[in-house]
């Protein structure tokens, strides 16, 4: 019955998205377009340059389009279907959230995991096609592609987290509009969405080391691309984890906290 | 003249009521400044590793994210909400603004005041002070009244595209995806000199989305790059014309679609 329930929960947003052909079809034609002209742009700037901070040509084009294809799993866009926090703080209908057989924060966590297998579904048929057709390159061993992967399943994790305190802060400000842009911000730059970390210089790239946002995305591609070598792979897997675990243990004490700031109308 | 004081007094209204949240007021002015950094961290990193960029020295290709990000600034300001049309689709406010005795263009503009301009519009006047300390280019009455211009240009052609965006928005509320993609683009790609692209990539920009006229070409015609842009010089020193001829298009296109609009009721 638990499954059942997580199943129905889970596939809520892969179910609203097939019934929108617009955004379906922005989506094909954005990931196409932007993996085409991310592509062109790096080749371009190489075309004069040989390998740059770490870089050559191949591992930075990857990487430029992994992160194309990566922000299909970093959308938690549950707006559009008046299902955020935001939107049930505003309108009041939070209080259902508590009021239901199954607690907030398992149904917070079944639509964010519902939103990333679906996205995952996105990027994977596109990692699929820039592989054969050569836009990528594979990774250089099945240890590494075994290492890419755990590093982007511990980075997704701390991505949902750091989204989750956005959503929480919700709780304690009637608005959180301006608070989740400079967030949303924060995030790409720091974790090298806008261009890899390795370009930046060398405080930008030590301060990035104590924030969790690298973790998030610029760890698992530098690791697929052999940016960050096998041997230092432990480390870093280590370091997602440990981001994982605070995130787990803050996001819970403010999942309690919050309870207690819920009222229905009327109080 | 009755318009503009009623548009004046409901702007004045709009920024007393986005000052009743201070610190939303002024996280929404950080964002604004917070995201046209983004776009000179991203050209900056660029610039320093890949110097002469498309076979622009750093001063020149400053001139374009400065062009770019004047005219975004003073898009957001003046014609920016149509950003929110789909939302406001959804919400069922057209309905209302249909109603009432104001064009409901005018009425969506009118519909909050856009604190996140004021760090827009300071970034980017930082940004072409800047540029144009930096530039080498001997500043005539002509080449600033080009400039001037260009950045009226490009305001108008990226309300133009924002526009059209909305009236897909009319028929397909959802379709106000495609304008945060264009947002995006606009900020990524219209920064730097296209013809690091290949051709064809570099053709989609001008043609398919005009992205070019925006700050690129102007750049290029007041740098002495406007031979080399891969289309005829007239037609990239006409950018800012453009800019007006596509917002004035869209705008057509904006009332035939508002008149073909069904609400939910029918």
């Amino acid at each position: 019955m638990a499954l059942l329930h997580a199943w129905r929960t889970a596939r809520v947003t892969p179910l609203g998205e097939l019934h929108t052909p617009p955004r379906m079809t922005a989506v094909l034609l954005r990931l196409t377009v932007q993996v085409v002209l991310v592509a062109s742009l790096w080749h371009g700037l190489y075309s004069h340059t040989g390998t740059t901070a770490g870089l050559s040509e191949d591992q930075a084009v990857t990487y430029a389009v992994l992160a194309v294809l990566a922000s299909r799993l970093r959308e938690l866009d549950q707006y559009a279907g008046r299902d955020t926090v935001l939107q049930h703080m505003h309108f009041g209908t939070i209080v259902y959230w508590y009021l239901r057989p199954l607690p907030p924060q398992r149904y917070h966590a079944l639509r964010a995991v519902g939103e990333q297998l679906y996205g995952f579904a996105w990027a994977l048929g596109g990692y699929a096609v820039c592989l054969a057709a050569g836009v990528v390159e594979p990774p250089r061993s099945a240890a590494v592609a075994g290492v890419f992967a755990l590093s982007l399943v511990l980075g997704q994790l701390v991505l949902y987290f750091v989204m989750l305190v956005l959503d929480q802060l919700c709780f304690w400000t009637v608005r959180n509009t301006a608070a989740a842009l400079i967030l949303i911000f924060a995030q790409n730059l720091l974790s090298g969405v806008y261009a890899p970390l390795w370009f930046f210089p060398d405080w930008f790239i030590t301060m990035s080391g104590f924030l969790p946002f690298q973790a998030t995305l610029s760890v698992p591609l530098s690791l697929y691309i052999g940016r960050i070598p096998l041997s230092d792979a432990p480390a870093q897997l280590a370091i997602q984890a440990v981001w994982v675990v605070l995130l787990f243990l803050f996001t819970r004490f403010l999942w309690r906290q919050a309870a207690r700031r819920v009222i229905s109308q009327g109080g | 003249m009755n318009g503009v004081r009623i548009a004046w007094r409901i702007t004045v209204l709009n920024f007393r009521a986005q000052l009743e949240y201070r610190t939303e007021f002024l996280l929404m002015v950080a964002i604004g400044a917070i995201w046209q950094v983004s776009v000179i961290v991203f050209a900056t990193v660029l610039l320093s590793r890949f110097t002469g960029m498309g076979g622009w020295d750093s001063s020149e290709v400053l001139l374009i994210p400065a062009t770019r990000m004047l005219a975004h600034g003073l898009f957001v300001l003046v014609l920016g909400r149509m950003h929110y049309v789909g939302r406001q689709i959804q919400e069922g406010k057209i309905d209302t603004y249909l109603v009432r005795p104001m064009s409901v263009y005018r009425q969506v503009q009118l519909s909050y005041f856009p604190t996140n301009a004021i760090g827009d519009l300071t970034v980017a006047v930082g940004l072409m002070v800047g540029a144009l300390s930096r530039s080498e280019l001997d500043w005539t009455a002509g080449r600033i009244s080009y400039l001037v211009a260009a950045v009226i240009g490009g305001m108008l052609l990226e309300a133009a595209l924002f526009t059209v965006v909305a009236c897909a928005a009319l028929r397909f509320p959802a379709a106000d995806y495609w304008g945060r993609w264009l947002e995006e683009l606009l900020g990524t790609f219209g920064s730097y000199p296209l013809n690091v692209l290949p051709k064809a990539v570099g053709g989609l920009l001008t043609y398919g989305l005009p992205l070019a006229f925006v700050a690129y070409f102007p750049a290029a015609v007041l740098t002495g790059h406007g031979h080399d842009t891969g289309v005829p010089y007239w037609l990239a020193a006409i950018s800012p014309l453009l800019g007006v001829l596509a917002y004035l298009g869209a705008r057509l296109l904006w009332r035939w679609s508002l008149s073909h609009y069904t609400g939910v009721n029918g």
